[in-house]
């Protein structure tokens, strides 16, 4: 009896369990049918909005020498196009490394990346770089006043990035502490300046030129040589520096001076341009800078966080030795390599940065907050007259008229292909003056040396 | 201890005279995968890079074609070459000196537990781990001649009356200050290495020494160098390698300036700014080949067997 009541109980829970497990599954596979439901309707959903998306599951890569534009407009162009964006920032020296790493070894990096001013002739031949007329009319870029330097033989091999261009910079506050009421207008007043600064002790060592031996101290001589009156090369590319009374030469004579006479910060040896842009001027420490990088007082100088010295530096145009000189465009470009793996959704994301509103807006138009730090001036004419009518850039209409009217190219006679070497042997060259190992004389022959092996 | 024997390798051991070893095939199965990484990974580039040195490679001069020794004679005839090799012998003569006794005397301090000696060799395995670009940035501020840590440490303690500039300024100077920054990285493994050696020394061997009655500097030269002598080559080889190979901290602290370029440096400025890739080759593989013989050199000085 005992056994079949056992039997019994046991039987009456077994089906309880059966009927418990059975409920169970009825439950979860309801659920899973009314999931599975939802989750194709989504997907038909999500590929209909897809579909109207051109690039659409593609990905690219954008190997760039600064910080990415913000979160949210990235997020922009990638609703707008289905391309996610990959952004890559590495220093502006490396990066020009891997270009010529990767794309020499027929090896994919980034579908868009830099291509600088001084390199488009040598990727012109190289044929390193998608050709862009394609994707760009160039008809319809008359607001870009450095598209020129990308064009080589009337291919475009990379579309403007920002207009950047050479330009002095000084702190007016300090200045003002040392009793100078007017800002200089020639070379002579500009180092006159200088030197009473130091004198009246508001900076021990005013002005800044970033003398590691990089790319920005053979700019800075382009700068000084072009304020002195001359260029560095004639039309043959043959040295212009080698005679003392050549404004190259003058040029190198002053910076070599200006670092041996205490003008410059002794640490000035060991940086790059940006660092001494962001750890001295930016700081104060410093008082000038003589070839700056037009935008640098919008989106460093007067960036809190960033700066110390937030709305005491202006631009000032170029001090030459006869009135205004030149500013020097030295524009970074946007380019697709031809390793890329999406050329269209590259051409779409190059177009997109040159927007005329993305490019205002990364310049300041609606504030901090969707500025790129370090982002020079918009390459659009549209873009900074954006600026100014909104009143969010410290001397529009100085830098639209040096723009617009004495900007040109470091190379009036075009860039030459070897430019690479040319710029290393500046830049070694200088430091090594800089640091009396040795002369002037010797520094100079010796750039010339290297441009006439080169010929 | 230290024997001078070389036991030949991939036989068996035999069991007694006149009984032959039998030959297993098992190690050789087991390295191979390791050989062809090794081959496909070091071997195969090492090819292509001797046979594109003899070679004109540089896309601004196309097409590519055989020039024979050409590129090596015009490497050895490049001031820039010489200067960047002599700057180089210099690394390697700072980098291994300090690294081996840094390493020794880490490796010596080490060798006993004491409370917080995980803590102690974690913290000093650190920089290690760091890249050398990493070490590099960190070590520029540091050398700083404005506002650097070692120039203020400096001046208070009045070793120096003014501000220096460490690097830069002069070519030995420039390239001490550089390899104190790859000895940071270098030295912890090689420390290690050498704490695994001393670690293998019986106590017995340290007390039987000191019932002879020798002093702690005659233990050190006449029982613990000896015997710590795998260690040692193993640590040595290492350092001359990275010594050689310096590029990161070059690089970061020193930029393009020729005062302190070393062949790497060179090798870069060659390929990559000037694009000749066939001189960057030549370069490469005479860099390679010199690493290897000096290596082989140091091992064969240096390295004994030793058996407790």
């Amino acid at each position: 009896m005992d056994c079949l009541l056992v039997h019994h109980w046991f039987d009456h829970e077994s089906r309880k369990a059966n009927l418990m497990w059975e409920g169970a599954f009825r439950s979860l596979a309801a659920g899973a049918l009314v999931g599975a439901m939802l989750l194709s309707g989504a997907a038909v959903t999500r590929a209909h909005t897809n579909a109207a998306l051109p690039f659409a599951g593609q990905t690219i890569t954008v190997a760039w020498a600064g910080p990415p534009p913000p979160k949210a407009d990235l997020d922009r162009f990638t609703a707008q196009t289905g391309a996610k964006v990959q952004w890559v920032t590495l220093g502006w020296d490396a990066l020009q490394t891997k270009i010529t790493a990767a794309v020499q070894a027929h090896a994919y990096f980034a579908d868009v990346t830099d291509v600088d001013w001084s390199r488009v002739g040598q990727y012109y031949l190289l044929k390193w770089f998608v050709p862009l007329n394609k994707y760009f009319d160039l008809s319809t870029l008359k607001d870009v006043p450095q598209l020129s330097s990308f064009i080589y033989n009337g291919q475009l091999v990379g579309m403007p990035a920002d207009s950047s261009f050479t330009v002095t910079t000084i702190n007016t506050a300090m200045l003002k502490k040392a009793g100078i009421t007017t800002l200089p207008a020639t070379f002579a007043e500009y180092t006159t300046d200088l030197k009473q600064l130091q004198a009246k002790g508001v900076s021990a060592h005013p002005l800044d030129i970033p003398l590691q031996a990089a790319e920005g101290l053979s700019t800075y001589w382009y700068q000084v040589t072009a304020a002195m009156g001359g260029t560095m090369l004639d039309k043959a590319h043959k040295p212009l520096f080698t005679n003392p009374n050549s404004a190259g030469y003058k040029a190198l004579a002053w910076i070599v001076n200006a670092y041996k006479t205490g003008l410059v910060p002794k640490a000035n040896i060991t940086m790059l341009d940006g660092q001494a842009q962001q750890g001295e001027m930016a700081l104060g420490r410093v008082a000038s800078v003589f070839s700056d990088y037009s935008g640098n007082v919008g989106s460093l100088y007067n960036i809190p966080g960033q700066s110390k010295v937030i709305n005491q530096v202006r631009y000032l145009p170029i001090p030459g030795v006869k009135g205004t000189a030149p500013n020097l465009g030295n524009p970074d470009g946007m380019g697709i390599p031809m390793t890329a793996r999406n050329v269209a959704a590259g051409a779409a994301f190059i177009k997109w940065f040159d927007d005329a509103h993305n490019q205002a807006l990364w310049s300041g138009l609606n504030g901090s907050k969707d500025v790129i730090v370090g982002f020079t001036l918009p390459m659009r004419l549209s873009s900074l007259e954006m600026l100014i009518k909104a009143n969010k850039i410290q001397q529009g209409d100085l830098l639209l008229s040096m723009l617009e009217h004495h900007a040109q190219a470091a190379f009036p006679t075009g860039i030459p292909p070897w430019y690479n070497q040319f710029s290393a042997a500046v830049n070694t060259n200088i430091h090594s003056a800089a640091l009396g190992s040795e002369s002037v004389q010797a520094a100079a022959q010796a750039i010339a040396q290297t441009v006439n092996s080169l010929q | 201890m230290v024997s001078n024997e070389k036991r030949p390798a991939g036989l068996g051991h035999g069991k007694g005279p006149g009984r032959r070893a039998q030959f297993t095939a098992l190690p050789y199965l087991l390295i191979l995968p390791l050989v062809a990484v090794i081959g496909i990974l070091a071997l195969y580039p090492t090819y292509v890079t001797l046979s594109q040195s003899f070679f004109r490679v540089d896309p601004l001069d196309p097409p590519e074609r055989f020039i024979g020794l050409e590129n090596y004679a015009k490497l050895f005839a490049d001031p820039a070459v010489s200067n960047a090799w002599g700057n180089t012998a210099y690394y390697a003569v700072f980098g291994v000196t300090l690294t081996v006794l840094v390493g020794l005397g880490i490796a010596l301090a080490l060798r006993y537990p004491f409370r917080g000696r995980g803590l102690v060799l974690a913290c000093v395995v650190l920089p290690w781990a760091l890249p050398g670009v990493v070490e590099g940035i960190i070590w520029d501020w540091i050398y700083n001649p404005s506002f650097g840590v070692l120039n203020s440490i400096l001046s208070s303690l009045h070793v120096i009356a003014q501000y220096q500039v460490w690097i830069s300024e002069s070519r030995l100077v420039s390239i001490f200050f550089i390899s104190v920054v790859q000895v940071w990285q270098t030295a912890p493994l090689a420390a290690l290495l050498i704490l695994a050696s001393l670690q293998n020394i019986p106590e017995e061997v340290r007390d039987a020494g000191s019932l002879d009655g020798v002093n702690r500097l005659q233990e050190l030269w006449y029982i613990t160098l000896p015997l710590i002598r795998p260690g040692l080559a193993i640590a040595m080889v290492q350092s001359v390698i990275a010594s050689l190979n310096i590029f990161d901290q070059v690089y970061v602290l020193n930029g393009n300036a020729p005062t302190g370029a070393s062949v790497v440096m060179q090798t870069y400025l060659t390929a990559f700014q000037n694009l000749n890739f066939g001189q960057g080759y030549a370069l490469s593989f005479l860099l390679t080949s010199l690493t290897m013989g000096i290596s082989v050199i140091v091992l064969r000085l240096v390295y004994r067997k030793v058996d407790f």
